[in-house]
């Protein structure tokens, strides 16, 4: 009666680590195949989940892409400085020399009237108007452009000295749009942290009830795995990577759906690029983010099956 | 049986031949209410040895069924205490619980089987829980199996057998983890008499290699026959305690 030959031998620690392992293993396979044997619910869950992961992405690819406009637009944004139209040449540069002499300023070049209407004469439908002008109404213009890294109050203050100057007529300044632009991404950026936070919330919620219903439907096992003296780790096993497969799936369709959006906005921002003469570089999703979605996903699932399978053996127990 | 004579504390005593053990089970002034005042027991106090096979019976709730589920932990007594091999059942920590099943063998009427896996599976399990290597299980499992007469089935679902072989599962896998205690709730409860007589039998000589083995039956005839203690239970009191000898 070799089975029910008593006394017990307690497994050595070593064996206990084995069989831990193959339990993982085992744990790891069955709830893979549980998933496969249910592939429509499976892959409902993970479409859910995917479409829910892949929202602050191309949020992101979206935002990253407006912070690259602005940033490419703004490199081009000089202030912009109109001389009185009475000022001579020999002025206008001895005005640029001393501007460019001062420290928050990188550089100033200066635009001659002729230079003015040459650029008004490329424009469309303005080359006829210009015919009819006696003489070139466009005053001088100096192009200042701030020393890299200015903080705004530097700039404020240089274009204040701009326009207290006798010889300016106008100063257009770009600094206002760029703050206003630099305050809508400022928002977008806790839009976007906000979004994939609560759709990460929704990711959760979504293993967590698939594994929910998952624990339910197999409540008689449970009870009987419980019985026979199993733990709830043990029991919790393979509901655990039930929800690391969910998430690492769900997540490795997130990243593709934002590659896939990335592609589909590859031509036009080709062309949005070529328009501003190959200045504007507008990136996609950063590689280590696209590889970083499936592990983050898979310990969102994790998190999720954790916390409902806790609570639903605590109730099983 | 015989008359169900009153209650009278069941003594500690020598059981299975000269074998002297120490009290496996101990009930002291046990009682379970349950929501709504109901009371499955009330001040039960008695003792199984070590090795001992004994019967609970009583008619249907009596309270049979709630003794075994506060041995195996399933309830908690409202008072007293249970103790196993000193150990007071009412005080072992959730986290304790599965240890202690551990050493407890449950046999179930209704079986209790996976039935998506298979005969060799269900029958592992408790050893897989327990951290058994993998060849050891093999070995065990399979001479679980024969013991109980289903080695050729092991590759078999639950599902294909009938009510009696899957009884005989229940019992591979309640033996299989070497327990020092097996409990059985009407264990042959859908048997028919002649296999209920071979499930006993099974029962009896597991008891014979040291085995404290507990059975919930109502089944006299049954009970009369294999001749164990026989411990009575009427509205969740104790009314008769009786030793083999005494079953008549």
């Amino acid at each position: 009666m070799d089975a029910a030959t008593p006394p017990r031998t307690e497994p050595t620690h070593t064996r206990r680590v084995s069989s831990w392992r193959e339990h993982h293993g085992w744990s790891a396979g069955a709830s893979l195949r549980r998933l496969a044997a249910r592939p429509l619910g499976s892959l409902l869950t993970i479409a859910v989940m995917g479409l829910a992961l892949a929202l602050p992405l191309a949020f992101y690819l979206l935002l990253g892409n407006v912070q690259q406009l602005g940033h490419a637009l703004g490199q081009d944004q000089a202030i912009n400085v109109f001389l009185q139209p009475d000022q001579a040449a020999s002025q206008a540069q001895l005005l640029a020399k001393q501007l460019g002499d001062r420290s928050d300023v990188a550089s100033v070049a200066i635009k001659t009237p002729q230079q003015g209407l040459d650029e008004l004469a490329k424009l469309q439908g303005f080359s006829g108007a210009l015919d009819a002008l006696e003489q070139n109404p466009l005053p001088f213009v100096l192009m200042v452009q701030p020393k890299p890294g200015a903080d705004a109050a530097t700039v404020a203050r240089l274009i204040g000295d701009l326009r207290e100057m006798r010889s300016v007529a106008q100063v257009q300044d770009s600094g206002t749009w760029r703050q206003r632009l630099d305050a809508l991404l400022g928002v977008g950026d806790r839009v976007v942290i906000a979004l994939a936070l609560m759709l990460a919330l929704a990711a959760l919620l979504v293993v967590g009830n698939t594994v929910r219903v998952d624990i339910a439907s197999r409540s008689e096992e449970i009870g009987v795995l419980l019985l026979v003296g199993a733990s709830g780790a043990f029991v919790r096993r393979p509901y655990l990577y039930a929800g690391i497969w969910y998430g690492l799936f769900s997540g490795i369709l997130a990243a593709l759906l934002a590659l896939a959006i990335e592609f589909a906005l590859s031509g036009p921002v080709a062309r949005l690029s070529q328009a501003y003469d190959g200045k504007l570089h507008i990136g996609g999703l950063p590689a280590w983010l696209l590889l970083a979605v499936p592990p983050a996903a898979a310990a969102l699932g994790w998190l999720g099956a954790r916390l409902v399978s806790a609570w639903q053996l605590r109730k099983a127990a | 049986m015989g008359d169900l004579a009153p209650c009278i504390p069941y003594p500690c005593r020598d059981t299975a031949g000269s074998r002297r053990g120490r009290a496996v089970i101990q009930f002291d002034k046990v009682s379970k209410h349950y929501d709504g005042g109901h009371e499955a027991l009330s001040q039960l106090s008695f003792t199984i040895p070590t090795g001992e096979m004994a019967f609970v019976t009583g008619h249907s709730g009596a309270g049979k069924s709630t003794l075994l589920k506060l041995l195996g932990v399933i309830e908690r007594p409202s008072h007293g205490a249970i103790t196993m091999d000193g150990q007071n059942l009412a005080k072992v920590r959730r986290r304790g619980i599965p240890k202690l099943r551990q050493r407890i063998g449950m046999v179930f009427q209704d079986h209790r089987l996976l039935m998506d896996r298979s005969v060799f599976a269900n029958v592992e399990l408790p050893l897989a829980i327990a951290g058994i290597a993998r060849v050891e299980r093999g070995r065990r499992v399979r001479a679980a199996l024969e013991k109980v007469g289903l080695l050729s089935y092991e590759r078999q679902l639950p599902a294909t057998l009938s009510t009696g072989e899957q009884q005989r599962v229940g019992i591979a896998r309640a033996i299989v983890g070497r327990p020092s205690l097996l409990i059985a709730d009407e264990p042959t409860g859908n048997l028919d008499p002649q296999l209920a007589v071979e499930i006993m039998g099974l029962f009896a000589e597991f008891q014979q290699v040291g085995t404290t083995v507990l059975i919930a039956s109502h089944d006299l005839p049954l009970i009369k026959r294999m001749r164990k203690r026989v411990v009575v239970l009427d509205h969740g009191r104790l009314v008769a305690d009786l030793a083999a000898e005494e079953v008549l």
